[in-house]
């Protein structure tokens, strides 16, 4: 079967990332309410995480049919998706170990890169993205997109440190600045593929 | 902001016409797309205004229409 005819018939990408975000939700609300335990919460968020691979096939079908898929992206949501796997199963490690044990210098060191090693990787994903496209315009979006997302870091990160000083707002993890990255990004290419949508040809 | 994003440089635009030869020659932005080897998206954004191709890519379009690149690209 070929990725169009897999793109026709198969779930789309929004049924993926639906069932993917509403699955998250009731896991956190059992947990709130003390329903499932940490260590089930847990197991039941990386199984979560598994959906990030038919979510990616959904994107890449979509993106084939819409003449948006070149190799370049192609490898970056596969290096991007093995990176998220890695995040997630180096987070879930580290919070285990951080709860069942007293965390300090070179220990700790150590279990906070497990996380962070998957970040990088993405990191280097995107740089490796902005290297191997060969379509000017699609790496023109994708550098605009990290621009803002960038901006957006910038700016709320300086906003609420300021707020912090204050003692307006309670203090955030510094490790919200990659999602937070991620979210403007995200925001910035919906923006822009809305704007390519509405130009496109009748 | 955003939509600056998505066209930065306003202000220097450059006209083309570029879905008009497209339309002579009965190619759909897919078409010329394959033929320039770049993503629909590109031609989609060229021929609406919203992005300028780069000088390398300015000559491919020429080329391929057999035309000199200020027939097909005018400033505004």
């Amino acid at each position: 079967m070929t990725a169009e005819v897999a793109g026709r018939t198969g779930r789309s990408r929004w049924f993926w990332a639906g069932l993917m975000f509403a699955s998250f939700g009731a896991i956190a609300a059992l947990r709130i309410t003390d329903a499932i335990g940490k260590s089930t919460g847990f197991i039941l968020l990386a199984c979560t995480m598994l959906l990030i691979i038919p979510l990616t096939r959904a994107g890449l079908a979509h993106q084939r049919t819409t003449g948006r898929l070149s190799p370049a992206v192609v490898r970056y949501t596969r290096r991007f998706t093995v990176a998220s796997l890695g995040y997630m199963l180096g987070l879930g490690i580290a919070i285990t170990l951080s709860q069942r044990m007293e965390l300090s210098g070179a220990g700790a060191f150590a279990i906070a890169l497990l996380p962070v090693l998957p970040i990088f990787a993405m990191i280097w994903t995107m740089a490796r993205y902005l290297i191997e496209e060969d379509d000017e315009f699609l790496r023109h979006r994708a550098t605009m997109a990290s621009l803002f997302g960038l901006g957006l870091v910038l700016a709320a990160g300086s906003f609420w440190g300021f707020l912090e000083t204050f003692g307006v707002v309670p203090h955030i993890d510094a490790w919200w600045t990659f999602p937070v990255w991620a979210i403007g990004m995200g925001i910035a290419q919906c923006w822009m593929g809305w704007r390519d949508r509405a130009g496109a040809e009748s | 902001m955003l939509d600056g994003l998505a066209r930065p440089g306003r202000g220097r635009i450059v006209k083309n016409r570029l879905k008009v030869l497209r339309a002579e020659r009965d190619w759909s932005q897919q078409d010329l797309a394959q033929r320039l080897e770049v993503s629909r998206q590109s031609v989609n954004a060229i021929e609406t205004g919203r992005y300028d191709p780069s000088l390398p890519l300015a000559f491919r379009i020429a080329a391929l229409f057999d035309m000199p690149i200020e027939a097909i690209f005018t400033p505004d």
